[in-house]
């Protein structure tokens, strides 16, 4: 009884943390979809980019933090989406919706093939080999100019059509926020789930074992692939969008340094956790905008320097004083809390 | 699926209905010019408490990795139902019905207590990435099945106040516990334990025993590597005595116990 009893307490405190968390999320989420109506042009701009870049950091907390498998090639993936469906727009004529549709299936099995092939490796090169072909993507986009404009990149991309007299960026910005939504429900089912589980196992990172995944009767490479596909639809989603939302794309967007700044967004965060990439998103995103305001007036000059600098402060500081990123920062001061009563 | 009817699909085969279970022959092992395993020739029924015993070196977890496809043989069949399993991948020898408990346990140290035992559930499982991501109904439905079988395993197995506890807040016993309800759940027909009873105290060595002695008149076949000769002695149906990575003996406990061989070179006096 005495064991039921406790197992009971845990539930009842663990019922009220969730209604909590639940009626934070609601209060969040309404003012996240209420934005482009009560605040102004710059901030939700500011709050659509956030959007943009928690879709990126979505997919890597599949990969990387539940996986194990440590990718910085989300740039080629987000590139991917906006340039096929780009192409698919101005260069064969297709309607805007559909082409997010074949973008997101075309850099999905494009994503399978290179999956295959890359995490047949084991530990950090998946790293640098994601690296690698993330730069070979980009020279490949820079050098076949007469297809996708080279260095200049493609302009005239055409607008999503919505019903509805609403502001073309207040749309992008619900429909960028919607599809985070989406995708973070996604991505906390598959946390919660056999599939989750699994890729927990294998998780080397994590203390994990690949061997001991085997032996439990998970096929580990279809994890691992089907990871690294997920988080390239979520990033081809997010690429599409953004080149319907800019109408001009160029590579320089989908460098190897937004690969590096993702993975950083997400560790920032909290690499296990959905909830992680937002915050990791809105944290680094936030950061950027600040100095950009702030460093021509205080430091003089450029931000971009700055900037660097500030992400590299930003990654130590999180690795020495939140190993689990600012996600664990409530938990961690309620145990202190707890510790100093 | 599920677990019915995952029983009754495994491998083509009812459960249980072919003897030997588990058959070796000539089995052969080497890492470069090291030979780990020669030629061991080996038979289990169901329901046996098979032990391996032999020094350190002697090949006794190769023969484990072997069997549960972590390893590949250089010679030599291994015969699983009547079926040939030595050139599958281990994923799919777990499907066979063959599950580990490793030396180290090796619980993920980033779930809980009953997700731990949840993945042993993975075999007779089958949801697939998007499934579970869009929470379709068979992927609620595995889910919701998954976790009474776990809680039932943890439950029956002493753990029923230790199912939201991380791995690392268990001692050492409770950690061989919740390894062995992990591989238990997958509702295997073969067990494979390397080193079950190492670190444990008197009376948990005595409930393993129990559990064991419990598990094979389920039916259940155990395959143990195991250093404490007197638990073996106990406990096993079988003794295998493996040295240099030859098989020396072979037989009941009592036995092996007085083989004038085995006695010198592993027992003592």
């Amino acid at each position: 009884m005495a064991a039921v009893e406790v197992t009971d307490g845990i539930t009842v405190e663990a019922g009220r943390a969730r209604t909590r968390r639940r009626v934070l999320v609601g209060v969040g989420l309404a003012v996240v979809f209420t934005l482009p109506f009560w605040a102004g042009a710059y901030p939700v701009s500011i709050a659509t980019m956030i959007g943009f870049h928690s879709i990126l950091a979505l997919g890597l907390v599949l990969l990387t933090g539940l996986a194990g498998q440590v990718s910085l090639g989300q740039a080629m993936f987000y590139g991917m989406g906006a340039y096929i469906s780009a192409l698919l727009t101005v260069r064969v004529g297709l309607p805007s919706w559909p082409s997010i549709f074949l973008a997101a299936a075309a850099t999905g099995i494009i994503a399978a093939g290179v999956g295959f092939v890359i995490l047949r490796l084991r530990g950090i090169i998946v790293a640098g080999v994601t690296l690698t072909v993330n730069l070979i993507f980009y020279y490949l986009i820079m050098s076949m100019g007469s297809v996708t404009g080279g260095a200049t990149g493609m302009i005239g991309i055409p607008r999503l059509v919505y019903p509805g007299n609403l502001p073309y960026t207040a749309f992008i910005f619900l429909l960028v926020w919607l599809v985070v939504l989406a995708l973070l429900v996604f991505s906390r089912n598959v946390v919660n789930s056999r599939s989750g589980r699994a890729l927990r196992v294998l998780n080397v990172l994590s203390g994990g074992s690949e061997d001991t995944a085997q032996v439990l009767g998970i096929n580990t490479m279809k994890y691992k692939v089907s990871a690294f596909v997920v988080a390239a639809v979520f990033a081809s989603i997010g690429g599409s969008l953004y080149a319907h939302y800019t109408r001009v794309i160029e590579p320089s967007t989908f460098h190897v340094q937004l690969s590096v700044i993702v993975a950083i967004m997400v560790i920032v965060g909290g690499v296990t956790t959905p909830w992680g990439a937002v915050i990791g998103a809105t944290v680094m995103i936030c950061i950027t905008e600040i100095l950009r305001a702030v460093a021509p007036i205080v430091l003089g000059g450029p931000t971009g320097a700055y900037e660097l600098v500030a992400y590299g402060v930003v990654l130590v500081a999180t690795l020495l004083f939140l190993p689990e990123g600012v996600y664990s920062l409530p938990k961690r001061l309620k145990r202190r809390r707890r510790a100093s009563r | 699926m599920l677990r019915a009817e995952y029983m009754a699909t495994r491998s083509g085969f009812p459960h249980g209905s072919t003897d030997p279970l588990l058959e070796l022959r000539r089995l052969s092992v080497a890492y470069g010019r090291l030979v780990a395993l020669k030629d061991v020739d080996l038979r289990i029924s169901s329901g046996e408490l098979v032990c391996i015993i032999g020094p350190n070196g002697a090949g006794k977890t190769t023969l484990l990795k072997l069997v549960n496809g972590l390893l590949k043989p250089s010679s030599g069949e291994i015969l699983f139902r009547g079926e040939q399993i030595e050139s599958i991948p281990a994923y799919k020898v777990a499907r066979c019905g063959i599950t580990q408990m490793f030396q180290d346990v090796q619980l993920c140290p980033t779930i809980s207590v009953l997700d731990n035992v949840m993945t042993g559930c993975h075999v007779w499982t089958r949801a697939g990435f998007l499934s579970t991501g869009f929470r379709r109904g068979h992927a609620r439905e595995e889910e919701a099945t998954m976790r009474a079988s776990s809680l039932e395993q943890l439950n029956a197995l002493g753990l029923t106040d230790r199912v939201t506890a991380m791995p690392r807040e268990l001692s050492w016993g409770e950690q061989k516990l919740v390894g062995l309800a992990r591989a238990l759940v997958a509702q295997p027909s073969l067990v494979l334990l390397d080193e079950p009873y190492g670190g444990l105290m008197q009376h948990e060595i005595d409930k393993l025993s129990t559990l064991l002695r419990r598990l094979t008149c389920g039916g259940v076949t155990v395959l143990m590597v195991e250093h404490l000769t007197d638990v073996v002695m106990d406990v096993a149906s079988k003794v295998v005595v493996l040295h240099y990575g030859e098989k020396i003996a072979e037989g009941e406990p009592q036995a092996i116990r007085n083989d004038e061989k085995v006695v010198a070179t592993y027992l003592g006096e």
